[in-house]
Formats: C-alpha cells, sequence, structure tokens
C-alpha cells in the first residue's frame, strides 16, 4: 500500500518511530552544527554545546540572579518561573468571568445585543498594538502585563463561549423548561455545565496566546520573569541559558496544558470530543 | 388538560400554518401527521409554548401559551437528555425532595430500564435505551400534557414496536393528553385515537380512527 494511502494503516512501532523522528532530526542537527561551529571557533556563543547548555541550566536552578545578593534564598530559575507563573495564574483566573459573560450574552438577548458588537469588534484589535496605551494608562507594573493578557485573550473566550452556549440544541433548553427549570437555572445547571468541558479546551487552546501576551509585557517592562531574563540574557548572548530557558517555558506550558486536560477529564467523565 | 387552538396562523419568511383551529380534550392521543415541512413540528411547538403565531391563539388548560413551562412534557427525536447527567440525574431533574430518587427508580423500571442502568450516562447507552430514559424524565413529573415529536423516528423497527407499546401502555395508565407528531402513517393510526393529518399548511383530515390507506389517501 502506498505511503500516502488514506487507508494506511501504520504499526504501532512505526508511528512511534515517526512521531519522534523530526525531534531527533532537529536536534541531530542542531549538535551536528553546534560541534562544527565549535571546532572552527571554541568560544562560539551562537550555538552553545550540551555540556555549555547544562551548565548553564544547573546555574540558573541552583545560583542566585546576577541582581540579587550571594546568599539570596532562591536560585534565578526559582525567581524567575514564580514571578512568571504568578502573573499567568492570574490572568488565567481573570479570564473565567469572560466565561460568565459570554454565556450570559448567549442566554439572555439584551446582553448579547449589548455586547456582541463591541467584543467582535474589540477582539479584532491587536492587543500588542495597545501596549504603549496600555503602559500609559496603567503604569509598567503588574496591573498593565495583566491587563495586556486580558485585553488580548477575554475577547477570545468571550465569543469561544457565546458560539459554544449557542450550539447547545435548543431541544435540551426547551426540555429543561418543561421540567420546571428557569432562566438562571438553565444558564448554570443546563448550558453551562454542558459547555463547561469544552471551555476548559478553548482557555487551553489559548494558553499560548496568554503566554505570548506576558512574555511580550515581560519583555518591555519587567525587573523578573523567564521573559525577561530571556531579554536581558540576549544582551549577553547567553545562548547557553536562553535554550535551556525556551525548553523550561515549553516543558511549564506543556505540564500546565497536561494537567487541565487530566483534570478536565476527571471533572467531566461524560465529556466525549472527537 | 385540554388544548385549544384557536384560528392559529404562522408564516416565517413563508406561510407555514394558515387558519388551524383545533380543540384536543383531556385524555386524548392524537396522532399528527403529515409530509416533511407541512408544518406539524410547528404546531406542536406552539402548544409548547416555544414558538408564538403569527396570528391565533393557543391555550392549554385554558391558559394562553407563552413559553415553555412544566404543563407540557416534552420529548423530541434527540438532544432530549442532559449529556453531563447520569441517568438517574437525568430523571431526578425537575424532582424535588426526598422522593425524588425512589420516584425516578421506580419510572426509569416502568419505562423497561433497569436500575444499573442508573448510573450510565446517556452516550453510554442504545437510541431506544435514550428514548426510554427520555420519556420516564418527562413523565417522572407527571405532566397532564405530553408532546412528543417525532419521538420515535430514529429507532430501528424493532425497538421502535417496542417504544409504540410502552407509550400506549403509559398512556392508558396516566390519562395524560398525548400529542403525538410523526411522518409515519402506520403509526400514527397505531398510536393515535384521533389522527389530524397536515398537508397544504391546514388540517386535510381530523378522525377519530383512521385507515392506513385513508391517510396515504390524503397525502397523493
Amino acid at each position: 500500500m502506498s505511503l500516502l494511502s488514506i487507508h494506511a494503516q501504520p504499526s504501532r512501532t512505526t508511528t512511534l518511530g515517526l512521531s519522534w523522528l523530526l525531534f531527533a532530526a532537529g536536534i541531530g542537527s542542531y549538535f551536528f552544527v553546534a560541534i562544527a561551529r565549535h571546532r572552527d571557533n571554541p568560544d562560539d556563543r551562537v550555538m552553545p554545546t550540551i555540556a555549555q547548555m547544562v551548565q548553564g541550566f544547573k546555574d540558573a536552578a541552583m545560583k542566585p540572579a546576577e541582581e540579587d545578593e550571594e546568599n539570596a534564598p532562591h536560585s534565578m530559575l526559582w525567581k524567575d518561573s514564580v514571578a512568571t507563573g504568578r502573573r499567568f495564574l492570574i490572568s488565567v483566573a481573570l479570564l473565567f468571568p469572560a466565561v460568565l459573560i459570554g454565556l450570559h450574552m448567549a442566554m439572555f438577548p439584551y446582553i448579547g445585543a449589548f455586547f456582541l458588537r463591541f467584543f467582535q469588534f474589540f477582539d479584532k484589535i491587536v492587543a500588542l498594538s495597545l501596549l504603549p496605551i496600555i503602559f500609559i494608562a496603567f503604569g509598567i507594573d503588574e496591573l498593565s502585563k495583566i491587563m495586556l493578557i486580558v485585553i488580548g485573550v477575554a475577547p477570545t473566550i468571550i465569543l469561544d463561549t457565546f458560539n459554544l452556549s449557542k450550539s447547545v440544541p435548543r431541544e435540551t433548553i426547551v426540555k429543561a423548561f418543561t421540567l420546571g427549570a428557569g432562566d438562571f437555572g438553565i444558564a448554570y445547571r443546563v448550558v453551562f455545565k454542558q459547555i463547561f468541558p469544552r471551555v476548559l479546551n478553548s482557555i487551553r487552546l489559548n494558553l499560548k496566546a496568554v503566554m505570548l501576551f506576558l512574555f511580550a509585557g515581560e519583555m518591555i517592562a519587567s525587573t523578573d520573569g523567564l521573559a525577561y531574563r530571556i531579554a536581558l540574557l540576549r544582551r549577553h548572548m547567553g545562548m547557553d541559558t536562553i535554550i535551556p530557558y525556551v525548553l523550561w517555558v515549553a516543558l511549564l506550558l506543556f505540564l500546565v496544558d497536561l494537567g487541565m486536560n487530566l483534570l478536565n477529564r476527571k471533572l467531566h467523565p461524560w465529556f466525549q470530543e472527537t | 388538560m385540554n388544548i385549544r387552538i384557536q384560528n392559529v396562523s404562522v408564516e416565517y419568511q413563508r406561510p407555514i400554518l394558515s387558519d388551524i383551529d383545533l380543540d384536543i380534550e383531556a385524555g386524548e392521543f392524537v396522532s399528527i401527521v403529515g409530509q416533511t415541512g407541512c408544518g406539524k413540528s410547528t404546531l406542536l411547538r406552539l402548544i409548547l409554548g416555544e414558538q408564538t403565531p403569527t396570528r391565533g391563539r393557543v391555550f392549554v388548560g385554558g391558559k394562553e401559551r407563552t413559553q415553555p413551562d412544566p404543563t407540557c412534557g416534552y420529548v423530541p427525536q434527540k438532544y432530549s437528555l442532559f449529556p453531563d447527567r447520569t441517568v438517574l440525574g437525568n430523571v431526578t431533574f425537575g424532582l424535588k425532595g426526598r422522593d425524588a430518587r425512589r420516584e425516578a427508580l421506580r419510572m426509569l423500571r416502568r419505562t423497561g430500564l433497569q436500575e444499573a442502568d442508573a448510573g450510565k450516562y446517556p452516550h453510554q447507552l442504545s437510541g431506544g435505551m435514550q428514548q426510554r430514559v427520555a420519556i420516564a424524565q418527562a413523565l417522572v413529573m407527571n405532566p397532564p400534557v405530553l408532546l412528543m415529536d417525532e419521538a420515535f423516528s430514529a429507532l430501528d423497527p424493532g425497538t421502535r414496536a417496542g417504544m409504540q407499546n410502552l407509550i400506549k401502555e403509559l398512556w392508558r395508565e396516566s390519562g395524560t393528553t398525548i400529542v403525538f407528531v410523526t411522518h409515519n402513517t402506520r403509526e400514527a393510526v397505531y398510536l393515535g385515537t384521533r389522527v389530524i393529518a397536515l398537508a397544504n399548511r391546514s388540517i386535510a383530515m381530523d378522525v377519530s380512527a383512521a385507515t392506513e390507506e385513508e391517510l396515504e389517501h390524503v397525502f397523493l
């Protein structure tokens, strides 16, 4: 059977091998080029070797940041991860009111009429273009970074929740009325409970956008955080720490996504999404 | 509880129902039959209170319908159950008080389901079992009127025959007024003590005992 046949059935081993092939090729290519560069120039800083990156990560994980005292209680990596994590969690928590707004817009026509056009317009505004306005309006401390994320992601979550709520079959809502449920009972007991697993998935899909806006804020105006550190290290060409930091961020985001997925499946055993 | 449909017309970009005048007595089992797009589901939604007529009025038990409420139970063809609730959760949805669970289990047994099914989610049930739950969910509320919209259309012939017998039995026991919409003439004749055929946006036939041939004649 042809490799490009729709009916092709690769074995489990082949599937596993194929799924890791690009990772192996990428890592292999990197180190091949890195070793070649270091052979030509032992002081090359653009493509650090694995030993240099391990050392860079170890230093970040064990030693305090340069701006801190020698005997500071936490390492640079810990300090940055906590700072970014705190902003990230506050931002994600602030997305939940957006879910409620979207739900009410879908359920109650007057609320929908009031908000829908505004959020449809707002969703088209590129949040990063608002960055100067946000910094002027909210200053350059924590609030502005969180506002950037909320402004960037909340309209998408609102509209997504709106569409998800609208997609709940009308029959289900009518049935709930005939079983004695009231308007708010239907909104929360019927529609919200049915859409919530999909809303969580929508938030999962937007985690990268949350991080993108968070990184933009941290890179421009911050004194700690993972993105701040990456921006700072860029000035010194500290690729031996930047690359482990990028991988660390990806790992953290992967773990958050995995955790949310597991939580979703645990909380909603009935939820079957193809 | 009786149903009164008074000179009702519905237009939605085009005329759907014209001058429908109909009285349904309490305890009747009325089959409404007609081809796709003839307005039979619209008529059901008017009784349900889900849709308002362009002209005319609809009363159930002397009260004008403005929105769905527990006066009328409802069993649609699909999407009747709440997917996030177990079978028991679905049947107890509208019940309050200590006896809710016991009453729900009694109704589940009455509709041919077992206690072991109570903890299952709708997606774990066959189409026939889902409709049994939907009927139990509606009847456990003791609605004076039960509206069924193509409730057995998606079922295989064997399951469908079983469900038809079940709903007939339940109707005899409860005395609920049932309005059953179907496009299947055989089903309409078998179930209804009265059969109303809709054609060309109005009532083409309204008889207490019709044969399948008579109904086929209306549509040909």
